[in-house]
């Protein structure tokens, strides 16, 4: 990610009037025939792809590419990049100029979005670390009830108290937290710590499944306060993974490597 | 096409007012993007909204070591 441009307080601001969609790349073939439909070259998904698009997702609303860079300009190169204050002005008055254009519809959009979740928990626990972040999992083995807290959970989710705190997954089979160490299978809000390299977990409280939204406020504001984020630099992650033999297979081939433009380094953006 | 030009012209006449270096209001407490993770739910979201999307994605690893975007 280029937090130099996706941190800024301004775009942060600017993202709430847009529905954010950030997926991994190579995880899911159907997203990358999506993610190479916006951006690719020579056929070849590349690692990172940057959109605005319209709501129905058929229209780029901006030039489409590896990173905002190139919609609004500033420095091209490898990794995370300090972005001359310049571009991330233009990008968030660009995304307020485009919010005007796009006001949404009014009272559908507030207060029933959907929990904000990601795919499974192998790549949940993954982006967790990533993100440095606590990952909370909706476990229950019946569909409707699993349905049921996710729900109540989201109005939590989206509140100014924890909207971008946490990452979200779905679960209803025990099996999926077989790298979580003390998991009970048992229904509940299951709050866990990522591993560093986020191919582990350990679970750091639970919340009872009974909980309503609003009773779900404090408990979970001290399930998520007992997370620990890592503070290796990010040389020092890739290092340390090394030594210790972390090692992630995405789910489909990693075209940009297969193409020879991508070394498995640390991606141009 | 005339959406572009739609959005490009409506985008021309909300610069003054979005200049965001001057901006008297405040951004929102958090200071964090929420991501919706997979593309099918955040579309749903978007279509119900009628919001647009901003779209990012990368892989979670270098040189193969996960943890890290």
């Amino acid at each position: 990610m280029d937090r130099s441009f996706l941190a800024d307080e301004h775009v942060i601001s600017a993202s709430r009037k847009f529905v954010c969609i950030r997926l991994a790349t190579y995880e899911d073939a159907e997203e990358n025939k999506i993610l190479a439909d916006i951006f690719s070259r020579q056929g070849v998904l590349e690692n990172t792809v940057f959109a605005l698009l319209s709501p129905d997702g058929k229209t780029k609303l901006v030039a489409a590419g590896r990173s905002p860079v190139w919609a609004f300009g500033g420095v091209n190169g490898p990794g995370i990049n300090a972005q001359p204050e310049i571009a991330i002005q233009k990008m968030a008055a660009t995304m307020e100029a485009i919010a005007l254009s796009f006001p949404g519809k009014g009272k559908t959009d507030e207060g029933s979005a959907p929990l904000p979740y990601i795919a499974d928990m192998r790549l949940a626990l993954n982006v967790s670390a990533a993100d440095r972040q606590p990952l909370v999992a909706v476990f229950a083995k019946d569909k409707d009830q699993r349905k049921k807290m996710e729900q109540e959970l989201a109005k939590v989710a989206w509140s100014d108290q924890f909207i971008g705190e946490a990452q979200y997954v779905l679960a209803g089979d025990p099996a999926e937290f077989k790298t979580i160490e003390n998991f009970e299978p048992r229904t509940g809000y299951v709050v866990i710590q990522p591993g560093t390299f986020g191919l582990t977990g350990r679970v750091i409280d639970v919340l009872d499944a009974e909980t309503n939204a609003s009773q779900l406020v404090g408990p979970l504001a001290q399930a998520l306060g007992k997370h620990q984020p890592s503070e290796l630099t990010y040389d020092q992650h890739r290092q340390a993974g090394a030594k210790a033999g972390a090692r992630w297979e995405s789910k489909t081939p990693n075209q940009e490597q297969g193409s020879g433009r991508g070394r498995g380094g640390r991606p141009r953006r | 096409m005339m959406l572009r030009g739609f959005i490009l012209f409506g985008f021309c006449l909300a610069l003054p007012l979005v200049s965001v270096g001057q901006d008297a209001e405040a951004p929102q407490k958090s200071d964090k993007i929420a991501w919706h993770g997979t593309w099918q739910a955040g579309l749903a979201e978007a279509q119900r909204t009628g919001k647009p999307i901003l779209l990012v994605s990368a892989a979670p690893q270098c040189h193969n070591v996960p943890g890290v975007w």
